[in-house]
């Protein structure tokens, strides 16, 4: 079980003959996740990972009908011609890698995925894990089995490095996870917590989730929609970094290009008002795990 | 990048709306001449800062002569507006207005199209104006025509769609005496992330909204990302704060976090700091080295997670470079797990040893934020 990613799910990957397109082909493939073919415009015919190359998402479908995943490692201006060739394919779920990508551009490409029914990860993700099943990306990079093992946790991060760092925290305490998101610090996201922690409530394996969310943006309050709603009941600690950017002026970017210093989008405001739905909140985030810990197994 | 009022102005009138006729003084410039140079006699002198509600904070003087000129300028340049340094003035003609209202556009993080705020309630605060006196229409990106027929709403989507804006607000919009629309302010903030499609902003002076002039560390720190690569691994983050424990931390929510655990741990941050997706030992060690040249430092956080796939020891050869020049006499505590981290561990202990340096490594058997603990315990 887990989310977002199956046996099932054959990943095609564009920009694969690139230098971290090669190094996620083989990271993936390392950890059994089905990479099938790759994408690079006018490298077709050349092989990576003894996969084979297509000029285009088209000529790559025509071939390998079965795709239904896509990671996209491009520089940030060819990435939305490489997310439209996707979105056109039909290809159900995308994990865009690329940071840096203009807002105007991310705000087209998710448009079009709307229309399409189509599921963007990202922009600036590191990818996903369902422990034992597969991973988008590099997550957990060569230390991903120190790190990860199948369990009842549920990770959503907004920052990369912390997507594993919470991830370890879990392994530590002798826990596992059932899937860990990045879903990348931009601006606009394709999917948020909020989405990801009603896929959660649907998946058995998961008993509870932790976050670590950031100072700024809004995300953070559609969680309380979610939870008024019911369409998330499960354990939720959250963590909220960057309590000290209150120091700095409104409208100043402080760490992910999302984390704008802003009226009523604070560190202690967000806390504040996820407490109130009952969401556990975290004073460090290496006590997320204490607080799911506690909630699941004491009783 | 946020812009002042008188660059998202001179951006305005590019896409045909009117703006008041005005003249930009900037620090020692003749403001006397300027005044006499505009030719208009009653005048509104204003702070150009980035942030802050200007009007609220007497950063706004009305005019009408050399002499009140003088004043006014003298004192606006006196000033920090709510913390923001006053970069300029701009002297406008003072409008005979019939109505202000408002308009803007941003993106909408629930929708995630753009969206356009109006309101026949302008020249106050958007957020003290209620919900339902705020006309809220959606757009879709992928459509450059408008079939909006508030004034100016067609040139502002224009301008917001080619220059790549993030928001664009003006409040107020007036309604002269004479019938005619104008800007009479402009709040504009650019993506800077589209920069590679705008050659021209190249132009714009170099800015911070910390009150007062980017430092040199500053702005030499920015430069280590410039060029093809600038996307390739990120070390160009500084920002200079007044504290004494010099930092070099990895990742984005890891720094913010660590941030947060230093203050917790009753320590003061020289600087914020973040390198992250894997940067080469060249831009690590540039960024190294600046952020040790800050005088008075007492002590040095060097700390990330555990990395996914940024190359320990490649980074850590950076810092050993910077740490074997500089060789800081203060205590330095070093907390990161990752690919390579054996290799990054023994290269970065053995710098040590060699440069006589007083350091303490943790790696991921130990959190981030106890290292923090480590190290003010080290200072006491």
């Amino acid at each position: 079980m887990g989310i977002l990613l199956t046996e099932n799910t054959n990943v095609l990957i564009q920009g694969m003959t690139g230098k971290e397109g090669a190094k996620a082909a083989k990271a993936m493939l390392e950890y059994g996740t089905k990479v099938v073919c790759g994408v690079t415009p006018n490298k077709g015919g050349q092989e990576v990972e003894g996969k084979s190359i297509f000029n285009s998402v088209k000529e790559a479908l025509k071939k390998f009908s079965a795709v239904n995943a896509t990671a996209i490692y491009v520089p940030p201006f060819a990435a939305k011609a490489a997310i439209l060739e996707a979105i056109d394919g039909d290809i159900p779920l995308i994990n865009i890698i690329v940071e840096r990508i203009p807002i105007k551009d991310m705000a087209y490409c998710l448009a079009a995925a709307k229309e399409k029914n189509v599921r963007i990860i990202g922009p600036s993700s590191l990818g996903l894990i369902v422990p034992g099943i597969g991973r988008i990306g590099v997550v957990g990079g060569p230390l991903v089995n120190e790190i990860f093992q199948p369990g009842e946790i549920g990770v959503i991060s907004r920052s990369g490095g912390m997507t594993n760092e919470l991830s370890w925290q879990i392994r530590r305490a002798g826990l596992g996870q059932s899937a860990a998101v990045h879903v990348g610090g931009d601006l606009l996201m394709g999917t948020t917590y909020a989405d990801l922690l009603r896929l959660f409530e649907k998946d058995e394996a998961t008993k509870a989730v932790v976050i670590f969310g950031e100072h700024g943006g809004s995300y953070e309050f559609e969680i309380i929609e979610a939870i008024i709603k019911k369409e998330f009941t499960k354990p939720l600690a959250i963590y909220i970094g960057g309590k000290f950017a209150n120091v700095f002026p409104e409208g100043m970017n402080v760490g992910h290009a999302g984390a704008i210093v802003a009226k009523g989008q604070g560190a202690a405001e967000k806390e504040k008002a996820l407490s109130e739905v009952g969401v556990m909140i975290a004073e460090r985030y290496e006590d997320l795990v204490q607080l799911v810990h506690n909630q699941i197994y004491a009783h | 990048m946020n812009l002042y009022e008188f660059e998202g102005k001179q951006l305005l009138a590019k896409y045909g709306l009117r703006i008041p006729k005005g003249v930009v003084v900037r620090r020692g410039e003749d403001a006397i001449f300027a005044y006499e140079n505009l030719g208009v006699a009653d005048v509104v002198v204003k702070a150009q800062v980035l942030s802050g509600k200007r009007g609220k904070n007497n950063g706004i003087i009305f005019c009408s002569n050399s002499e009140e000129i003088k004043k006014a300028v003298d004192e606006l340049f006196q000033k920090n507006i709510r913390g923001q340094y006053v970069a300029a003035v701009l002297l406008e003609e003072k409008l005979a207005i019939e109505e202000e209202r408002y308009i803007s556009i941003v993106y909408d993080t629930t929708t995630k199209q753009p969206i356009l705020l109006y309101t026949e309630a302008g020249g106050m605060d958007i957020e003290d104006v209620a919900h339902e006196k705020i006309k809220k229409i959606a757009l879709d990106i992928r459509q450059e025509n408008l079939l909006v027929s508030l004034p100016y709403a067609r040139e502002l989507w224009k301008c917001f769609l080619t220059e790549d804006t993030r928001q664009i607000e003006i409040n107020p919009l007036v309604r002269t005496v004479g019938g005619e629309w104008v800007a009479a302010d402009a709040k504009i903030a650019l993506d800077e992330d589209a920069f590679y499609r705008h050659e021209d902003w190249k132009n714009f002076d170099a800015r911070t909204m910390l009150g007062r002039l980017p430092t040199e560390r500053e702005l030499a720190v920015k430069k280590i990302d410039e060029g093809e690569g600038y996307y390739r691994g990120t070390a160009g983050k500084y920002i200079e704060m007044d504290g004494d424990i010099a930092i070099l931390f990895s990742g984005g929510g890891a720094s913010i976090a660590n941030m947060d655990a230093l203050i917790k741990a009753g320590l003061k941050p020289a600087n914020y700091t973040e390198y992250s997706g894997n940067p080469p030992r060249e831009k690590v060690y540039a960024l190294a080295k600046i952020v040790l040249s800050k005088p008075g430092l007492r002590g040095l956080w060097i700390a990330g997670g555990v990395a996914n796939f940024t190359n320990i020891a490649e980074t850590f050869h950076g810092i050993a470079d910077a740490l074997a020049e500089i060789k800081p006499t203060y205590p330095i505590v070093v907390r990161r797990a990752g690919p390579f981290e054996d290799e990054g561990r023994r290269l970065i202990e053995e710098c040590a040893a060699r440069n006589g340096l007083t350091m303490q490594f943790f790696g991921k058997e130990t959190s981030m934020s106890d290292t923090a603990q480590v190290l003010a315990g080290l200072l006491k």
